[in-house]
């Protein structure tokens, strides 16, 4: 669907079902760069199974238009507005890499409209080497090139596909190439509240669940534990995947997060 | 790379999508010859059906042996994904019958395959699709014949068999100023001498049973999305941008993006029409695959060699290899050659061409191309049988057209063979002079 967030159309993914403020809303936050495409198998699960979907293209990132919002700040605030937008009440914040960064921070702004976070493959910082940001901002189709061959694990490094017949680094590539990934870097780069957010998530005993990739080379494992300590929560670990979690193993990371979504639902 | 892998294309036809299974640790990519998959209990299977996870169902929408090839062809390509199909005219029809709906238009390469022709001019008619063929490197006319209703632009890389190649740049640059994606079938080059999507393409048509299966032993196709084409942006296309029924009102483009035309005809034509590759053609497929650039090397060298001494041989009339005075954007799009068809003609008109093949003993006369052995056929009388005089004219077929797919064989042998056919050929002529 789309809606109008700061005078900007706005695209938000809802797993192919009509949004429904009235439900549970689980809030798919992506990464650096990339779109809400990437949450596409556990967008529908969620949509047909109980749930609203809502899976925002931040601003200037595929199908949204507007100004790319430059911090983590500024995006979780635009988050907020963006779901006060829809109505949202009842909201489950899930997050890769630099979209966990932003429901950290958002997790302060919603009050007791917040009912769980999931993080899959990131940390509570992320710092991005400079020489990857220089690149984003003179060349993105290279930095897009470069952040998928560190960010693919091994099995989709030799082409594998959790959907028969496609290939989703070159999926990555298209979408990353278009998006403002050097803004997004960034941001990244200069966030430095996570780990004490994820403390304060932890005091007030919000739900929390921790999903890590052990190929991961971006937000590398020890880094995720080291949030999930934060959370004060266990973290779960898919082996044979990369970063791109969320597309390398689509069925594992829904499989815990959808577990863990149902577990606090009750 | 290539837009879809960090691999070399050698290394891409090798292993991609494809590492050993853990239960038995096969090397070879396994044939998983089943229907059906068992599925883990009825939320899994729901959850396939809806496309909620990725896995298989049923062997004519995906079959595991089928996405090796797919995922490879992808990769070698470009793309953000492939749908491999029984045959080169079904990966052709699935892709117009997802693009276009009736009512539509295609505009079209006059100088491509007699079955391609005959599928745009009479076959899609049918549905009211009609297809405006063009001088194809004639960006004005290619312009001129764009209406509102049309939807794409459609060629042959290297055309058969008149083996016009393609401008490739220019045509996508004349298609994209008016939204409209071009279809490029590109069997006469394979992914090893020329990926279309690097030069603009948006979609890429193979048939598989040509030099990448290599053998003569399978019949396949492959399409495969480029993944560049902004479907929604074009506004031409509803059956990528609107809600699909069948699926709870699935939006492939808002829900797959780069991969939308490919997620389109699989959840669609696979499952409606489903022309799927068997999984033991995909295996024999793959064989070939995975020799490709040693073969084609082979196969080019072979062909420049025979196109060289053709021009030497008092009883040709005539030779045609787009090599010959390459023009510069043959150059260009395939530096490494263009390819191991040639066309030719022998003094004495078509009764001396006939001659010269019923006379080959290595060489076979058949109605295919891309094998591994030479194959030589008499177009006119054969796969363009059903053209029309002016269709033929338009196609660059005359009657005294041989068509020739150079193999591999050692060259002095086809050499040789050639060299008995020309004096059938010659023979022919000197009877014709007696009378």
């Amino acid at each position: 669907m789309y809606i109008q967030v700061d005078n900007a159309i706005t695209f938000i993914a809802t797993g192919g079902k009509p949004f429904d403020a009235s439900l549970p809303t689980v809030v798919l936050l992506h990464g650096s760069g990339t779109d809400h495409r990437g949450w596409a198998l556990q967008a529908r699960w969620f949509a047909f199974h109980g749930y609203s979907v809502f899976a925002p293209d931040f601003p200037a990132h595929s199908l949204s238009d507007g100004e790319a919002l430059t911090s983590i700040e500024s995006m979780a605030a635009w988050l907020v507005r963006a779901l006060d937008t829809a109505k949202v009440h009842n909201v489950h914040l899930v997050g890769h890499s630099q979209g966990f960064l932003v429901a950290l921070e958002a997790s302060t702004l919603l009050g007791d409209r917040l009912k769980s976070v999931t993080a899959l493959a990131t940390a509570s910082a992320i710092p991005v080497n400079p020489a990857l940001v220089e690149t984003a901002q003179t060349n993105p189709k290279a930095a897009a090139a470069m952040m998928l061959q560190w960010g693919f694990g091994t099995q989709h490094q030799y082409g594998a596909s959790a959907v028969p017949g496609m290939q989703p680094i070159g999926i990555g590539v298209r979408i990353m190439a278009s998006n403002p990934l050097a803004i997004d870097l960034a941001a990244c780069v200069d966030y430095n509240k996570g780990a004490q957010r994820a403390q304060q998530l932890a005091t007030i005993g919000c739900p929390s669940c921790v999903i890590l990739a052990g190929q991961d080379r971006m937000t590398p494992k020890r880094e995720g534990l080291k949030l999930a300590k934060d959370l004060n929560t266990q973290a779960q670990v898919v082996e044979e995947s990369g970063h791109m979690l969320l597309m390398e193993a689509p069925k594992q990371s829904l499989k815990i997060m959808k577990t863990f979504i149902q577990s606090v639902e009750k | 790379m290539s837009k879809s892998s960090f691999l070399g294309a050698d290394t891409i036809a090798l292993h991609s999508g494809y590492q050993p299974e853990s239960d038995h640790g096969s090397r070879a990519v396994p044939i998983y010859q089943t229907t059906s998959y068992v599925f883990d209990s009825v939320d899994e299977a729901s959850a396939l059906f809806n496309v909620e996870q990725g896995g298989h169902i049923y062997s004519r929408i995906t079959n595991p042996t089928v996405a090796v090839l797919e995922q490879r062809l992808a990769a070698l390509e470009g793309g953000a994904g492939a749908i491999c199909t029984a045959s080169g005219m079904s990966a052709l029809f699935v892709s117009f019958f997802s693009l276009c709906s009736a009512g539509d238009h295609i505009v079209s390469a006059t100088q491509i395959y007699g079955s391609t022709i005959t599928l745009l001019k009479h076959t899609l008619k049918r549905f009211n699709i009609d297809c405006t063929f063009v001088d194809i490197n004639d960006q004005q006319a290619v312009s001129d014949a764009i209406q509102d209703n049309t939807k794409l632009v459609f060629c042959e890389s290297i055309g058969n068999p008149g083996l016009a190649v393609s401008n490739l740049p220019a045509i996508a640059k004349t298609a994209h100023a008016q939204g409209i994606p071009l279809v490029v079938d590109a069997t006469f080059a394979t992914p090893y001498l020329n990926n279309p999507i690097e030069h603009g393409a948006d979609v890429v048509v193979h048939s598989v049973t040509k030099w990448i299966g290599g053998h003569g032993v399978a019949v396949g196709g492959v399409v495969i999305d480029g993944g560049n084409f902004d479907w929604l942006k074009s506004g031409r296309f509803p059956t990528l941008t609107q809600p699909y029924e069948p699926f709870h009102g699935m939006n492939f483009w808002e829900e797959f993006g780069p991969a939308a035309l490919a997620m389109r005809i699989r959840c669609e034509s696979m499952r409606d029409i489903g022309a799927a590759m068997t999984p033991h053609n995909a295996f024999l497929l793959l064989q070939g695959l995975e020799t490709l650039s040693l073969r084609m090397q082979q196969h080019v060298s072979n062909a420049q060699a025979i196109v060289t001494w053709l021009q030497q041989q008092d009883a040709v009339a005539w030779v045609n290899h787009p090599d010959i005075n390459a023009e510069a954007h043959t150059k260009a799009l395939f530096p490494k050659g263009a390819g191991s068809m040639l066309t030719f003609g022998v003094k004495g008109g078509r009764d001396a061409g006939a001659a010269f093949i019923n006379a080959l003993q290595l060489s076979s006369n058949l109605a295919n191309v891309g094998d591994s052995r030479t194959l030589v056929l008499h177009p006119g009388s054969t796969t363009h049988s059903r053209l029309s005089e002016a269709d033929l004219v338009a196609a660059g077929i005359g009657a005294d057209l041989i068509r020739v797919s150079v193999g591999i064989e050692t060259l002095k042998d086809i050499q040789a063979d050639f060299g008995l056919g020309l004096r059938a050929a010659a023979k022919v002529v000197a009877m014709q002079a007696e009378a």
